[in-house]
């Protein structure tokens, strides 16, 4: 059973076709990039599959079950967490309370209002891990409107990755990072993915990134699906090579 | 530990004020205390929801009103009335707050407004009810239940008001610390961010909205029968901005601070309103020095000393050797 299949999805904006009937099968422990160039309609379809748009055609299942058109915390609920191509934070909390209130989110005391110490407590032991696992420990009592940007991008994966989530979605996760904080980026997210207990789906725009990191790659183009193999194949791809590569070694 | 004996002292010193303050002042303090609750009320909104409500006398006039007509019909015992007259505003709450939550920002602000001036015109339209702008006046007290009786004397009353404000104080503080409560911090500091974790925000908003009406009426319903009448004055859309004033002079996201501005607001204006006509425009100054000088408020000030500033530890972001157990 595949954990996430997109069937036909399409989006548009007036007559501008976003997305445009994709197909993509991403089975578990997969780890798959999305790539293409700008315009391409890779956040288009994150926010598609995670109930951020609407759907104009086609299905999205999740682990057999239908998540079209849910709204975006049903979606969190089903098992999908992201991250978003512009940093979201709480920027004045504690970077442990940001990763806390996010894995407070799939407990179902969330809603206690009086007393509730237990639930804080696991939430904050979630947090913890998952601030060790982005290593970002240090920082757990730092507001994240004082962390450095790549900081700030890792603790939202942390957010994210607290939720235990079935499939992550990264949205270009070295979005606006230097050389250097990419390849601190990179490093931990091959650390933390090399547990192989996560699926995930990542958008990103640096090459480097993508074929260091990915099983395998779907290439969109105009919307479309123009490639969907593993990074070695895609590098040969001439249509690949022609629409976005231009000839990366 | 430490706020639960800061707790215990105030209270304490709050229950020798009426041994130490001479009977006219008694009867300032015991308003101030009620306005207090009602700024606290909605501080909830305000500082940790970040909701800002123009209307928020809607839940005052509306737990006066109640507890008057309660009073005035029924007779039932006061503590009795009072715990009614908060729940049936609370009832009434219910839809205000499912229809204010489904918009943001500035059309939450008008909404609010707009309930509570529809407020207001009801009690000129329903006059044989309301007493139009007469209001309503020879509010009783009634003793009961067990025999209880004390709320009939001043004395006895600002006991009762200290003992719904200090509950209320305890209730608000466990609420913002527990599981829900933190998920308002998160929804005052994105909104967008909270919904994509996994939170219905929409819900949430709701229910504070719906609670923070229920401690504003608290607040309403203890007035009107110690003023003795309620007028359609406690449903003026002014009220609302000075409660929000004192919220902020205070200290919004403290609820210690919003209570500290209503007390602080409605002394100074009793002192001042004896010296001059001309003590609004104190106040107006007193709230743009706190807004341009002092934006954490009063309880920002007091306890700005013992605060430790957040410090970014050494290493910066590429110190990966220097990764230190949390």
């Amino acid at each position: 059973m595949p954990l996430l299949e997109c069937r036909g999805l399409t989006r548009r904006f007036g007559a501008l076709v976003a997305v445009d009937s994709v197909d993509m099968t991403v089975e578990p422990g997969e780890i798959r990039a999305v790539i293409g160039p700008n315009g391409a309609g890779k956040s288009t379809l994150f926010n598609v599959i995670t109930g951020v748009l609407a759907a104009s055609d086609g299905e999205a299942f999740f682990m057999d079950q239908n998540i079209t058109g849910l709204p975006v915390e049903q979606v969190v609920q089903k098992g999908i967490s992201r991250t978003f191509q512009l940093t979201h934070l709480f920027p004045e909390l504690t970077a442990r309370e940001n990763v806390r209130i996010s894995a407070q989110a799939r407990q179902p005391g969330r809603w206690t209002m009086l007393g509730g110490a237990q639930v804080l407590q696991e939430s904050t032991t979630q947090a913890d891990q998952a601030l060790e696992r982005l290593h970002l420990s240090r920082f757990a009592d730092v507001p994240a409107n004082m962390l450095s940007h790549g900081d700030q991008r890792l603790l939202e994966i942390a957010m994210a990755v607290s939720q235990a989530p079935k499939l992550l979605m990264l949205d270009e996760p070295t979005q606006g990072l230097s050389i250097e904080e990419t390849d601190r980026a990179v490093t931990i997210l091959r650390d933390m993915l090399s547990d192989g207990d996560l699926t995930v789906v990542l958008v990103e725009h640096d090459m480097e990134v993508v074929f260091k990191l990915a099983h395998r790659i779907t290439v969109l183009h105009q919307g479309r699906v123009i490639a969907d193999d593993t990074p070695d194949k895609v590098k040969e791809s001439n249509e690949v090579q022609q629409a976005y590569l231009g000839g990366f070694e | 530990m430490n706020w639960k004996v800061g707790f215990i002292v105030c209270a304490v010193a709050a229950c020798v004020v009426p041994f130490v303050s001479p009977n006219y002042m008694l009867t300032v303090i015991i308003e101030a205390l009620i306005f207090g609750l009602f700024a606290m009320s909605l501080d909830l909104l305000v500082g940790y929801t970040r909701l800002y409500s123009f209307g928020h006398v809607a839940a005052y006039g509306l737990g006066a009103y109640t507890s008057a007509l309660l009073l005035l019909h029924f007779n039932l015992p006061l503590p009795v009335t009072i715990v009614l007259a908060v729940a049936i505003s609370t009832a009434i709450a219910t839809p205000i707050a499912w229809v204010c939550t489904r918009t943001h920002g500035v059309s939450f602000a008008m909404l609010t407004l707009a309930f509570a001036q529809l407020g207001y015109a009801m009690i000129y339209r329903f006059k044989d009810f309301t007493g139009g702008s007469d209001g309503l006046t020879g509010i009783p007290r009634p003793e009961g239940p067990f025999g209880l009786d004390f709320f009939q004397s001043k004395i006895g009353y600002f006991y009762m008001v200290l003992f719904c404000l200090l509950g209320s104080f305890l209730l608000c503080r466990a609420l913002v610390n527990s599981p829900f409560g933190t998920v308002l911090s998160g929804i005052r500091e994105n909104e967008a961010k909270t919904a994509a974790l996994g939170y219905n925000t929409r819900a949430y908003k709701r229910v504070i909205v719906i609670l923070a009406y229920a401690f504003g009426s608290l607040a309403g319903a203890l007035y009107a029968p110690f003023a003795g009448f309620a007028s359609p004055e406690l449903f003026f859309w002014l009220i609302s901005g000075t409660v929000l004033i004192m919220v902020i002079v205070g200290g919004s996201g403290t609820l210690i601070g919003p209570i500290i501005g209503g007390v602080f607001f409605l002394m100074l204006e009793n002192q001042l309103s004896e010296v001059t006509d001309l003590w609004p425009l104190i106040f107006g100054s007193v709230f743009i020095a706190f807004v341009m000088l002092a934006p954490q408020g009063i309880w920002g000030i007091l306890t700005a000393r013992f605060k430790k500033p957040a410090v970014l530890p050494q290493g910066g972001a590429d110190g990966e050797t220097t990764s230190a157990p949390s």
